[in-house]
């Protein structure tokens, strides 16, 4: 990923047009240049979104066996987010 | 299939991690331009939705003593078409927009928060998901968007639940599903705020954020401050109905009144969250196709900050006719009235914005034009109804009714469409098709006046809103016939908008970075932009840095004093 958004950067570079910057902007250093600019994808919230919706689908059908295995996956989901590496 | 290297040349293939394929790059990601677009998806899936049950309750009503739905499906129908549209396609439409444009707006890469952003979206989807499900039960929620109580759950002889009253799980669905939307937008919120009061490009003071952006941050605080009182609500509910309280049951020392308070002291402020967002649209779009900068930049940024702060004052006047004490008439009636003025603040900039200007009518601006008129209509009906004896006589008819599709539709919707026809370029590097969008623009203003205005006529000839069918004998036939045609003609028009969609992401011009010579940042990057979306974050010095940018020698920065 990183590999690939170097190139995509030195690119752009390579295209950016005269006057491109704003009057007075500072360029940035190379080192930022290269870094990572965009997060990490992550499918924990789309697990916690969903262990909600089962917590919700067992108390609408008073199932408390789906209430818990929602209340499960949530507590899952939420650890794994908060563990996961940012 | 990937490949994976073992040592340098040598590769073996593997099979694709999730996120290397393209079903997983849709569920996990984090980019709020890929958010913001599945926001949009999404909102106009629900649009659909909400069309087909709007025609269903037109078709219904189109002549008297209609047998097109039975009684229990129509109040199904009106109330997931009112639920669906608030809550499921203006909401995320908008939240959409802010995804994708604001931090192109102010310069930053992304969204404070990217996970948290995802996890709004997921909830919204199936929140939506889970209220609709209730059709496969034939439990659709049935008391109407606002599911006043009692309605939502029955006070007399009802032993230790409510639930016993109102077996169906139609309320539960509606209380349930309205705590996970709630969810949703709190986390959105949470996100805009911390978004735009720390992400901004150097240079961009508050006073020199877009106004879609002001807009935005005023709509989250809103939704802040508005949401506790709707899950308070919501929640006191689901315990009458589920574990015995008495919280809106009369006969056991309850009060259904607490209801009405506490829904609407979130229900109008949200109307304002309905409808900001798309005023800093417009106070966008109407510089840039009138080659002016906005007239009264600061009354149009503070008039909406004032609207903010008005909205949580004006709940009661949803209450005029359940005998509030003549006091607290006055003084909503007062409230109401007052904020009538930021509003007229805002359409006034807005006309002097236009007027001497170079007007180029492509389609955002026919819409952005077409905003104001019917705005303006919507608005005026609002003062009417503010004053109370005329809210009397009008409260709970067609009349109401009317103007609330004048807001909604005349002012949201086509805000939404405005700002669709002005962003699509940069979300997909295609021009949507310029005729369509015409025709589209013409078949809806001719659709909404055809569909809304005789409302008002029905209102004072009394036709009360909600009701199943009426009798031939009460001079509401032609009226209603002609709004159904009305109806029919605004759902070619969005037929219209769906074929033009297709066509243009098909064989669309290709927009370029910047399609419409515009002002703002989000211009000054590709179409669409790339992840990151700006490789050296851009310095701001006017409210207009991508004109600057464009037009060195003659910037605001040099010019002015913003």
């Amino acid at each position: 990923m990183q590999t690939e958004l170097r190139k995509i950067v030195s690119e752009e570079q390579d295209q950016s047009q005269p006057g491109q910057q704003a009057a007075g902007q500072e360029s940035s250093s190379p080192g930022a240049q290269e870094q990572v600019l965009h997060p990490h994808m992550s499918y924990w919230p789309f697990a916690l979104a969903i262990a909600l919706v089962v917590i919700f689908m067992g108390i609408i059908s008073n199932n408390l066996v789906v209430l818990a295995i929602g209340a499960v996956l949530a507590a899952a989901a939420v650890i794994g987010w908060g563990l996961e590496h940012h | 299939m990937a490949t994976r290297t073992i040592v340098e040349g040598v590769s073996v293939a593997r099979r694709k991690r999730l996120d290397e394929t393209y079903i997983g790059q849709w569920l996990m990601t984090t980019d709020h331009k890929q958010i913001g677009i599945m926001y949009l998806i999404t909102g106009f899936f629900f649009f659909m939705a909400g069309g087909v049950e709007a025609l269903l309750i037109r078709t219904q009503l189109a002549v008297p003593d209609g047998k097109v739905l039975s009684p229990e499906i129509y109040n199904q129908i009106f109330t997931m078409h009112g639920v669906t549209m608030i809550f499921l396609f203006v909401m995320p439409t908008l939240t959409g927009f802010g995804n994708y444009v604001v931090p192109l707006m102010i310069g930053a890469r992304d969204m404070a928060f990217p996970r948290l952003n995802a996890f709004g979206y997921w909830v919204i989807l199936f929140g939506g998901l889970f209220i609709n499900s209730s059709f496969l039960f034939g439990a659709a929620p049935n008391g109407g968007w606002f599911n006043y109580a009692p309605l939502n759950e029955l006070t007399a002889n009802c032993g230790a639940n409510a639930i016993m009253c109102t077996p169906g799980m139609n309320e539960d669905f509606w209380a349930l599903g309205i705590l996970l939307l709630g969810i949703s937008s709190i986390t959105a919120s949470l996100n805009f705020v911390v978004t735009i009061l720390k992400l901004r490009a150097p240079g961009m003071t508050l006073n020199r954020m877009p106004l879609f952006t002001w807009m935005t941050l005023v709509t989250a605080f809103l939704l802040l401050f508005a949401i506790p009182s709707l899950t308070a609500a919501t929640g006191l509910i689901v315990l009458d109905r589920h574990l015995g309280t008495h919280f809106y049951q009369a006969a056991s020392g309850g009060d259904p009144l607490l209801w009405q308070h506490l829904f609407w002291s979130f229900g109008h402020p949200e109307v304002y969250i309905l409808i900001l967002p798309v005023f800093g649209m417009i106070s966008d779009i109407l510089p840039t196709f009138a080659r002016k900068p906005i007239f009264g930049y600061t009354f149009v940024a503070w008039s909406g900050v004032a609207i903010g702060f008005l909205s949580f004052t004006v709940w009661a006047h949803h209450m005029f006719a359940v005998g509030l004490p003549p006091i607290a008439q006055a003084f909503f009636a007062t409230s109401t009235t007052l904020i009538a003025i930021p509003t007229a603040v805002k359409v006034f900039n807005w006309c002097m914005t236009i007027t001497f200007g170079k007007l180029s009518l492509k389609v955002p601006m026919l819409f952005a034009l077409g905003f104001i008129a019917m705005f303006l209509i919507g608005g005026l009906d609002g003062v009417a109804v503010a004053v109370v004896p005329f809210d009397y006589q009008v409260t709970d008819t067609y009349f109401v009714v009317s103007h609330l599709h004048y807001v909604l539709f005349g002012g949201s919707v086509f805000g939404i469409f405005a700002g669709f026809y002005y962003w699509f370029p940069k979300m997909s590097g295609k021009l949507l098709n310029e005729r369509l969008g015409q025709l589209q623009f013409w078949l809806m203003l001719i659709g909404v006046n055809v569909t809304f205005f005789p409302m008002h006529i029905l209102g004072l000839l009394c036709m009360p809103r909600r009701i199943y069918t009426y009798p031939n004998y009460l001079g509401w036939n032609f009226i209603n016939l002609l709004q159904t045609m009305g109806a029919y003609i605004l759902g070619i028009a969005i037929m219209v908008f769906f074929i033009n969609l297709i066509v243009s992401l098909r064989s669309g011009q290709p927009a370029g970075g910047d399609p419409w010579n515009a002002f703002t940042l989000e211009w000054d990057t590709s179409s669409p932009p790339p992840h990151y979306n700006f490789l050296t974050v851009p310095t701001v010095r006017s409210r207009r840095p991508f004109y600057d940018k464009k037009n060195p020698d003659i910037a605001d920065w040099k010019t002015a004093t913003h």
